[in-house]
């Protein structure tokens, strides 16, 4: 845990932002600030100094260069819901608050793709997107939040079974550097309104994706998107344990056949998460999972049924307690109804809890799923909290997420504290088994760089140094 | 009588169950097709997350409670900066969902309590209650000023004091002092008057139902009319008959039916009374063919449901006892008090009307920006946001928008002067003036 870092809040710094965003969009007045200085996860809240809300590109250039020459932190926002407490400043400074800059810039429906500020929300999107039958791999989160923020962020949604991350579908960006340049990645580069694709040309998309806001201020990006097919079919089973799911979830990740293929466990399936942890029914299955698949013609739906048909009998016969169930409505309909608002709202995770959200979230290999769960659940038992976690595959079976979403009572500090301990133990098990956590807060960005390749941390320095000479952009998320 | 108003400390509980997801900034359904709008006033004028919705108006809360938060002229701003529309909270799904409204007036009683609050401006209105029995520092000679015109046309309207009647038309400070919402009351009477409905006034009487003070956060002000009013319907249903309030202000409505509820004594003072807003009884009147349209009005209209007829009268499911889930979790939320069908049946119902929707309606309606006191503390910002909502309204190819509040009246009106449109706000009763005859 880190503390509340001094108060450093200038006037004439006040001015300067002022005369650059315009004095209603500048602000240093404590009950703004606050609002900014706590997220829903277990990271403590720290307040920045000021809140500026610029509307264009050149106001984020200029107060990039001004916070370069003058050397104070800037964090970029546009809705803080990540979960890692990642816009949380760690040493104050400015919070670059993006939500203004919300314009859909444009929507090529014939070659599928879409070019966005940063403060356009999943909810706008989905709704312009829908009018040329189009749609984004949107998140469980909630739908308020930015979609370039969850493309950068290597955000996942319902079309990550097959395609992968959403930042796997970025196809061009521009972006603001800490020092106040404007470069372009990708198409966009070469020929202004070329959103297209970053490929072929060398992946310097790379640079602004996962960085968690470190790196430079994107402030417009390109991004894939898809046709809707109409018809809609949820495979959906059950099994007593990870290990028959897992089976069953590589078995049927090999056809490529789902949108999205996750399993979750008895607790995750709940409206809401129990909490504090409530032991399953014995005749409760433990593991449920739902494959979406999309299809444009009824026998094309056919023919997955028919493949998913085989997939189940091949795993009964081999002696596994798989189940074709029916999943819950409510908690079915949060899975394909995206963006969702009543998932997006926390309701099924943290109603009971009340006020806070944490996970370990992580990339961990299919083959390691069954151990590391068993794991947790020890953990998370140990610490009364429900192990509510999901597995999901991407790409077929080329990488698998593993993630327990975990509420708990933020108005108790004793019970944040649990939390994080119990959040920070998993952590280190899946570490251990090959797994990477995903935007990560502070506390894991220790866990993971204690493990690095010296190599790794050392060029991560460099590639800072580089774009950011003066350390000035969300400085001390990852842990360095 | 006794009153269950909690203070901001008594809210803690609930204050913390907020996650700050931010699901509250903006409108959205899934449909298909999916819909989005802003719904936030304060967050389309101000923008920072402090300002926008519930998500805002709780950080401020908790920063108050936990004590970082210390009252200065701007945060006192910015605790007013809100016109309790509750758009926010139509989007939140978590335990402390019925309670949003609550906490946002819970904070203004604190800060009215502390005697930092309310702003400058709006202790005139706090003031004028004191003085005059209304916000609008009106002698209450003025208040019948509206009835002169049924007098000089030999048809004056029963003073209830004085006469017996069923029906207590209760007219409202905005109908009565507010010089351009005065055709709302004017209206009303005409129509009533057309169906031979045997009604009555308090004229100069009548005070204000305290919904102003309570939005402000003086709930002593708000509790001393209060309980005069509930005393005085109490009495007229004794002694004069009364067995129905009517009124056409949805402020007004909003105190009685919601409000007033948090006296121990409401169930019994309004035994045997119906509390009803004009638009439902003349439905009512309607649908039995006691309500006769007789003229054409070939008008392109929209509707704009108001906050306090509308999502202000959600009916939250709250498990009390824990009996189905825990104590105190939100269950659901019921719309049958919300008069969201009522007024635009009537308004198909009337010969000629052509009828289109704006895109933000019924639980997500755009706020037109009048409430919570905002007219009177931030008079150009409102104004400023009715002229979005009447632009929304032209973009429908509607010529006129029709609503059901004085508030709502008087606002977009102004808002529609702001932006130059032509749009102007009619009062749903204003039309079904202008189709009915004498029914007798
Ligand atoms: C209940 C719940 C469920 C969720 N489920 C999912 C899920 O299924 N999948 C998923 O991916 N996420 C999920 N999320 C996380 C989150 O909601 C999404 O990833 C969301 O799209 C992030 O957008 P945001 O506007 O909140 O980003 P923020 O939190 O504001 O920003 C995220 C990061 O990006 C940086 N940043 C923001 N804007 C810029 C910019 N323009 N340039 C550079 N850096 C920038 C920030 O500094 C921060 O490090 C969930 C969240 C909740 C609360
Ligand atoms: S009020 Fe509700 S919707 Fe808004 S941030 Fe809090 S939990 Fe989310
Ligand atoms: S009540 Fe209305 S104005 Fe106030 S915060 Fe909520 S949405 Fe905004």
């Amino acid at each position: 845990m880190t503390e509340m870092p001094k108060e450093n809040v200038d006037g004439n710094v006040l001015k300067e932002l002022a005369s650059i965003v315009g004095e209603k969009s500048a602000t240093s007045a404590k009950h703004i600030r606050y609002a900014y200085s706590y997220d829903l996860s277990f990271v403590s809240r720290k307040n920045p100094d000021y809140v500026v809300m610029p509307e264009s590109v050149e106001q984020v250039q200029a107060v990039m260069k001004f916070a370069n020459q003058e050397k104070i932190p800037v964090v970029p926002y546009t809705a803080g819901t990540n979960i890692g407490g990642l816009c949380i400043p760690e040493r104050g400074g400015i919070l670059l608050d993006l939500k203004r800059m919300n314009k859909i810039i444009a929507i090529d429906a014939e070659s599928h793709y879409a070019v966005i500020e940063p403060g356009v929300s999943h909810a706008q999107l989905a709704t312009e997107l829908y009018k040329h039958n189009l749609r984004w791999s949107w998140p469980v989160g909630p739908p308020s939040a930015s979609v370039s923020s969850n493309a950068i962020s290597h955000g996942i949604g319902g079309l990550s079974g097959r395609y992968g991350l959403n930042s796997e579908e970025i196809t061009s960006m521009e972006v603001v550097l800490p020092t106040g340049e404007l470069v372009r990645v990708g198409s966009c580069a070469i020929q202004e309104n070329a959103w297209h694709s970053c490929l072929p040309l060398p992946r310097m998309d790379g640079l602004f994706t996962g960085w968690l806001g470190t790196s430079g201020v994107v402030t417009k990006i390109g991004v894939r998107v898809h046709p809707i097919p109409p018809v809609l079919k949820v495979f959906t089973v059950s099994a007593d344990n990870i290990e028959d799911m897992s089976a069953y979830m590589f078995n049927l990740g090999n056809y490529e056949i789902c949108d999205d293929l996750t399993g979750v466990s008895w607790w995750l399936a709940q409206v809401p998460i129990p909490y504090p942890y409530k032991p399953k029914p014995d005749d409760a299955p433990e593991w449920f999972s739902f494959g979406t698949t999309f299809s444009w013609t009824e026998k094309e739906k056919e023919a997955r049924e028919e493949i998913w048909e085989m997939v189940v009998a091949s795993e009964i016969e081999k002696g596994s307690s798989l189940k074709k169930t029916v999943y819950p409505e409510e908690a079915l309909k949060a899975r394909t109804e995206l963006p969702s608002q009543i998932v997006g709202s926390t309701k099924n995770y943290t109603k009971q809890a009340g006020g806070g959200i944490s996970w370990p979230g992580t990339f961990t290999p299919l083959k390691a799923w069954g151990p590391v769960y068993n794991d947790w659940k020890k953990i998370l038992i140990n610490h009364n909290l429900s192990p509510s976690v999901r597995v999901t595959n991407y790409r077929g079976v080329h990488y698998g997420m593993l993630r327990a979403m975990i509420p708990f009572n933020k108005k108790s500090p004793e019970e944040t504290e649990n939390a994080r301990h119990a959040i920070v133990e998993c952590l280190k098990v899946d570490l251990d088994h090959g797994g990477i956590p995903y935007k990560p807060p502070v506390d894991f960005a220790r866990e993971i760089n204690q493990r690095a390749h010296p190599g790794y941390l050392s060029l991560l320095k460099q590639v800072k140094k580089m774009l950011d000479p003066n350390d000035i952009m969300n400085p001390g998320k990852f842990g360095i | 009588m006794n009153w269950d108003i909690p203070s901001l400390e008594e809210l803690e509980d609930i204050v913390w169950k907020c996650t700050a997801c931010g699901n509250c900034k903006v409108a959205y359904k899934f449909g298909p097709p999916p819909s989005f709008g802003e719904i936030c006033p304060a967050g389309v004028e101000f923008g920072f997350d402090g300002n926008m919705a519930s998500k805002g108006k709780i950080a401020f809360a908790r920063g108050i409670l936990d004590g970082e938060l210390e009252w200065t002229e701007e945060f006192v701003e910015a605790i007013y900066k809100c016109t309790v529309c509750a758009g926010c909270q139509n989007q939140c799904e978590l335990d402390h969902k019925p309670f949003i409204p609550e906490i946002i007036e819970a904070m203004r009683r604190k800060a009215v309590k502390d005697g930092a609050g309310p702003m400058p401006t709006q202790k005139v209105i706090a003031q004028s209650m004191r003085s005059f029995n209304n916000p609008y520092q009106g002698p209450r000679r003025v208040r019948t000023e509206w009835t002169r015109p049924f007098k000089k046309v030999k048809k004056p309207i029963k003073n209830i004091m004085k006469e017996p009647a069923p029906i207590l038309f209760y007219v409202g400070c905005t109908g009565a002092y507010n010089a351009p919402a005065r055709v709302i009351p004017t209206a009303t009477a005409s129509v009533f008057q057309k169906m031979g409905l045997d009604f009555g006034i308090l004229g100069e009487n009548e005070i204000c139902c305290g919904s102003t003070a309570m939005r402000l956060g003086d709930a002593d002000e708000f509790i001393r009319v209060a309980e005069q009013n509930l005393e005085s319907f109490k009495k007229l249903h004794e002694e004069q008959g009364v067995n129905t309030i009517v009124t056409s202000c949805a402020g007004c409505y909003r105190a009685i039916k919601k409000d007033y509820k948090l006296s121990d004594e409401y169930e019994s003072v309004l035994n045997g009374i119906e509390v009803i807003h004009t638009t439902d009884l003349l439905y009512r009147y309607f649908k039995e063919g006691k309500l006769n349209f007789t003229k054409e009005l070939p008008w392109k209209v929209t509707y704009h449901d108001p906050c306090h007829t509308g999502r202000h009268l959600n009916d939250f499911n709250i498990d009390k006892d824990g009996s189905v889930q825990w104590k105190g979790s939100y269950l659901g939320k019921e719309e049958a008090q919300c008069l969201y069908d009522v007024p635009r049946e009537m308004l198909k119902a009337i010969p000629g009307i052509q009828f289109t929707e704006m895109e933000r309606i019924r639980d997500n309606s755009y706020c037109c920006g009048g409430g919570g006191g905002v007219m009177t503390g931030f008079g150009d910002w409102a104004a400023k946001n009715a002229g979005y909502r009447i632009q929304e309204g032209m973009m429908t190819g509607a010529e006129k928008m029709v609503s059901i509040c004085p508030f709502c009246h008087y606002n977009l009106n102004e808002g529609a002067k702001r932006v130059n449109s032509d749009m102007r706000l009619y009062d749903l009763v204003e039309l079904l003036d202008m189709v009915t005859e004498d029914q007798g």
